[in-house]
């Protein structure tokens, strides 16, 4: 499931590439491939939304005329010479004073015009001078303070400019695509930003806001054009140059959070509550989580670096304002993917949950390096300390769900015996899940170290394949369990050698499992030969307890002691009929799954059954007093197809008593 | 599993002060005489001591701990100093209850009733782990109110002259702000002050945004503005809901229940206190029905436990405070937020009545609101970040020892 995840969002990423070099919308583009990733979101609702805005906006720009804003946009550095009469009738009128009053023209004009200043570039050119000369006169005012007066004139100004540029600003974050396409110029002013787009020129001579991906998730979006990240640069620099950095970081991180919310929401991840998670079926939440992971990989490797950039280029020199305006806008969302984390982790501990927790550790574990860059300032540790928290708490929560599997097993009830002692569902469940829990050794050698996320979690390389790594001492501790459990509840078979039977077929079972995985490697020689003599123990504890009685039969005394009388052999051989008769009816039904061990049960049983009973027979044929019409029932063929008939098994036990068992217990799920 | 372990590990710089006050508390029960009867007793007591020196000052005294005193019960009740306290003294709760756990199995004096009564809790404990992560949202927020309402003081506040410039940013601060306030209180669902701003807002900032420009800019851009904060728990979560599950089935054990009942009731209650200070406090999804509810389980008789007398006055006082008239609209009980709300309001007003240039009274009203509000401002920024992450702590060690407690439970059982 999780592969599956990873292709999808792979094509994602390529995807993204794909679609942004075709088109030019960039942030519906970006929010079409988020929800894209989701085919339960309908593109109805943005494509509503966004047919409204543009909508209003013509509306705006239409009702604004055409020609009335022609303001110079030639260099006003000097204000321009040609003083108006009403000026010139004042007395002494200073050149300061005459420039505020010349920039209060222009600025009033520009303020209130009633459509975006940016539409037309030369007027937001205009527009910005004038700020500028503003911000000049203002410092300047300031630093002779001299003129009181007309110092609060220009700082009032300046206010009314700052409450203009904040709304410039905000509405060409939110809506970079109702301003005019980069105007004639517009690119050569950004002769700095280009190189970072012209790298792969693969598209002609538009710039491609996109970097190749060169790995998985090397991957950045922008969601402004070029030109926009410019003109909200600009703006972001004379907001903080007036010493309102405070206001501009709040209006960015407010015009950011609509589209990182709608980016995460395409993700199709539900929001939900700890309690509900607690709740919810294993099944669904399943089915969250292999949403979750792609999607955490996606806000974190691609969405949040990419606002990061974005970011770093809107307040690029004006240090910490970005940093704030950046956690600030990814915060929440950030923090609510984190939280689906806390509240797994927090959930139930079925070990049926153990590898799709496993899933969710690395996905953080991997990107915690990654996030370093992206986190750095001071601002955002917090949030970097959260995700290595999660971390923190997904490794325990594996631990946890390891260890969990230990007590099911202890307090697995002996109830009800397999048929004919066979594999018992819980020895199945048990190896299977161990050789697949191999398959994340690394991970589990990790969190069960502890010395996770400390340090990043990748930098220090754990040796899971040593039988005294922490891993293996907790399997040989859970063979061990699992052992004592196999034990008591062979005791529940009636039939002493059954019993043996029972536990040969589980250690048996369990041999060749560990035999066929890595958990050979952790567990170790030792244990494998110590298990091996187990089971030969469980073999000749069989042999003695089923064929005890036949063999005694068998025996005819030694050759030195006088020879039984035919009487006698007679009976024992009849008495070895019966038991034969009783031992096959019995043990056919019994079950040796391995078939090998299976052929060298038979093969032991025929080795020493057989020359006894031809033995015995021979005994009687040569004996005196012998009948001449002696019948023998069985040849010792017979005898050794009789014992090549034990342990098929008989189906029909198998499946019902099969099902009996498997319907109450957790170990009927499928790993 | 030792508690210091994910402390350790942890890259959050959240260390406690009361790390020290645990030694001690543990080496209290060493030097004790071992056995169930008088580990309760000083599980009762320490319980009832923390609630104690949780009491407004007046009540001062409770576990007779005289020497540390000066430290303590001098926050006003819910202050962030006092929710921080409220939720050091949880976290503290929660470890002498895991101790007391922990010895009642290693003397092997808990039957599976009692270890059913400990799963029970740590339900109960899994259930407020929501109201934690709203409640971080909450601080978030006010947070954000806090950044807001700081750019309006700090302005006002600047050496030289009030001009129209000035006025002009912060009434612009404080109508962002009031957008915010208003939007919270509606998620919150009620009106009141947030009310008030908002219709004050439509006249008096009306100047602020007198620009022709602005109204169809705005048509666009301020109805997404300011947003409310989107909350990180999912959107039909309800505070309200969520304490009446915290408190469901919490009922007082009868006087024959021995062992872990009278414990687990103990921490049933603290920890219901807690979530609904937490909800309260700060503004969180629809957090006024909570507080009209004021859903408080079943009081234990005064009498019937050493910490009864102490939970009932705070659970009493709390109650005092969600009714009073002018709190019951608040967007938290915090005190601080309260304070904000005041001085915000009383800013806007002294900036209304303000006439242009100011001077004299009208400017010293202006500046003594914004010197009000700045002071809150920094009170916010001081205590806001560390109650965040002292939320985020009670949140860990609620699962850590939910995690812990099946493990304990389980190697019991070998």
């Amino acid at each position: 499931m999780a592969e599956d995840g990873e292709e999808k969002l792979l094509a994602t990423v390529q995807h993204i590439v794909k679609t942004l070099g075709r088109t030019d919308t960039m942030t519906e583009d970006i929010l079409k491939v988020f929800s894209n990733y989701d085919g339960r979101l309908s593109l109805d609702k943005l494509y509503a939304t966004r047919a409204a805005a543009a909508a209003a906006a013509v509306a705006a720009a239409g009702g604004a005329g055409a020609g009335e804003h022609s303001v110079p946009a030639s260099p006003p550095m000097p204000p321009p010479p040609a003083v108006p009469p009403a000026v010139a009738a004042m007395p002494a009128v200073t050149s300061l004073e005459r420039t505020v009053r010349t920039l209060d023209r222009q600025i009033s004009q520009f303020v209130a015009m009633d459509r975006l200043i940016w539409a037309d570039s030369a007027d937001a050119d205009a527009f910005l001078e004038a700020v500028d000369d503003l911000i000049g006169t203002v410092q300047e005012l300031d630093a002779a303070g001299t003129n009181r007066g007309l110092l609060d004139r220009a700082d009032e100004l300046l206010s009314r400019c700052m409450a203009r540029l904040e709304d410039e600003f905000r509405a060409l974050i939110e809506r970079p695509d109702d301003v005019a396409p980069p105007a004639p110029g517009g690119f050569a002013s950004d002769e700095s930003e280009e190189e970072d787009y012209d790298a792969d020129d693969g598209y002609g001579d538009e710039p491609i806001p996109i970097a190749k991906p060169v790995s998985d998730f090397d991957v950045v979006i922008d969601a402004l054009p070029p030109g926009s990240v410019s003109d909200v640069h600009q703006i972001a620099r004379r907001m903080v140059d007036a010493g309102f950095g405070r206001e501009c970081a709040e209006a960015y991180a407010a015009a950011r959070r609509g589209f990182i919310d709608e980016s995460v929401a395409r993700l199709g991840i539900r929001a939900r509550t700890i309690d509900e998670v607690h709740s919810l079926p294993w099944e669904e939440l399943e089915f969250d989580i292999a949403r979750w992971i792609p999607a955490f990989k996606m806000v974190f490797r691609i969405l949040i670096p990419s606002e990061r950039r974005l970011c770093d280029r809107v307040f690029d020199g004006l240090a910490p304002y970005g940093d704030l305006a950046f956690v600030a806008a990814v915060r929440t969302q950030a923090l609510q993917l984190i939280s689906f984390g806390d509240a797994v982790s927090a959930a139930s501990r079925a070990p049926e949950r153990l590898f799709r927790v496993i899933d969710m550790y690395e996905a953080v574990r991997d990107l915690l390096p990654d996030l370093d860059p992206v986190f750095a300032d001071p601002y955002s540790a917090a949030l970097r300390a959260e995700v290595s928290a999660v971390c923190n708490t997904l490794g325990s929560s594996i631990k946890g769900i390891f260890m969990e599997l230990e007590n099911l097993i202890r307090r697995d009830p002996a109830r009800v015996s397999v048929p004919g002692g066979g594999i018992h569902p819980i020895t199945r469940y048990v190896m299977n899940y161990l050789r697949a829990a191999c398959g994340s050794r690394q991970t589990l050698e990790e969190v069960m170290e502890g010395d996770l996320g400390a340090v990043g979690g990748a930098a220090i390389a754990v040796d899971p394949d040593r039988p005294t790594s922490s891993l293996a001492v907790h399997i040989a501790w859970i063979m061990d369990v699992l052992h004592k459990n196999l034990e008591t509840k062979s005791k529940i078979y009636r039939d002493p050698p059954l019993a043996s039977i029972f536990l040969m077929n589980n250690g048996k079972y369990i041999i060749h499992k560990v035999n066929d995985s890595e958990l050979g490697v952790l567990l170790g020689d030792e244990w494998m030969k110590q298990m091996m003599s187990r089971v030969r123990r469980w073999n000749l504890e069989y042999q003695r307890g089923a064929w005890a009685k036949v063999m005694s039969v068998l025996q005819t005394g030694g050759p030195g002691i006088g020879s039984l009388p035919a009487k006698a052999l007679l009976q024992k051989l009849r008495m070895f009929n019966g038991y034969l008769e009783e031992i096959c009816a019995i043990q056919s039904e019994w079950v040796i799954a391995d078939e090998q061990l299976r052929e060298d049960v038979r093969a032991a049983i025929t080795d020493s059954v057989k020359p006894a009973y031809m033995g015995l027979v021979s005994r009687l044929k040569s004996s005196p007093e012998a009948a001449q019409d002696l019948f023998i029932k069985h040849s010792p063929e017979d005898v050794e197809a009789r014992i090549q008939h034990l342990f098929e098994g008989v189906s029909k036990i198998e499946v019902s008593g099969g099902k009996m068992l498997l319907g109450e217990t957790v170990w009927s799920s499928q790993i | 599993m030792p508690v210091t372990e994910h402390q350790g590990s942890s890259s959050s710089p959240s260390t406690f002060s009361f790390g020290r006050s645990l030694l001690s508390l543990r080496r209290d029960h060493v030097a004790m005489p071992s056995g169930e009867e008088a580990d309760l007793e000083a599980f009762q007591r320490h319980f009832a001591a923390s609630l104690g020196e949780l009491l407004p000052g007046e009540v001062e005294g409770g576990g007779g701990g005289g020497g540390g005193g000066g430290g303590g019960g001098g926050e006003e009740i819910l202050s962030v100093a006092w929710i921080r306290r409220l939720l050091e003294s949880f976290i503290l709760c929660q470890e002498e209850f895991r101790v007391f756990v922990a010895q009642a199995r290693r003397r092997g004096a808990l039957p599976a009733a009692g270890e059913k009564l400990v799963v029970e809790f740590h339900e109960r404990a899994v259930k407020a782990l929501d109201v934690c992560n709203a409640a971080r949202d909450g601080v978030d927020q006010v947070r954000r109110w806090e950044r807001l309402a700081d750019i309006a003081a700090s302005v006002l506040l600047a050496p030289g002259e009030i001009h129209e410039g000035q006025l002009r940013r912060a009434r612009k601060a404080l109508s962002d702000l009031s957008v915010l306030l208003v939007d919270d209180t509606a998620a919150s669902g009620s009106g009141g002050v947030a009310s008030f701003l908002a219709s004050h807002r439509n006249r008096s900032f009306g100047r602020a945004r007198a620009s022709p420009s602005r109204a169809s800019l705005a048509g666009a851009t301020s109805s997404s503005h300011f947003r409310s904060l989107s909350w990180s728990v999912s959107r039909a979560w309800s505070a309200s809901r969520q304490l009446q599950a915290i408190g469901a089935g919490l009922a007082a054990p009868r006087a024959h229940e021995a062992g872990l009942a009278a414990p687990v009731y103990a921490m049933g209650c603290v920890l219901h206190l807690v979530a609904w200070a937490l909800v309260a406090a700060v503004p969180c999804p629809d957090r006024s029905t909570a507080l009209q509810a004021h859903h408080l389980p079943a009081a234990p008789a005064r009498a019937a436990f050493p910490w009864a007398p102490p939970l009932l006055t705070l659970q009493e006082r709390l109650a005092e405070e969600g009714k009073r008239k002018d709190r019951r609209n608040s967007c938290g009980l915090l005190k601080e937020i309260h304070v904000l709300e005041k001085s915000t309001q009383k800013l806007t007003d002294a900036i209304d009545a303000a006439p242009i240039p100011l001077f004299g009274d009208r400017e010293a009203d202006v500046r003594e609101a914004a010197a009000e509000l700045a002071a809150v401002c920094a009170a916010m920024r001081d205590g806001l970040e560390p109650l965040e992450r002292q939320v985020r702590e009670v949140f860990h060690r609620i699962v850590r020892s939910r995690v812990e407690g099946l493990d304990s439970s389980m190697h019991n059982a070998d």
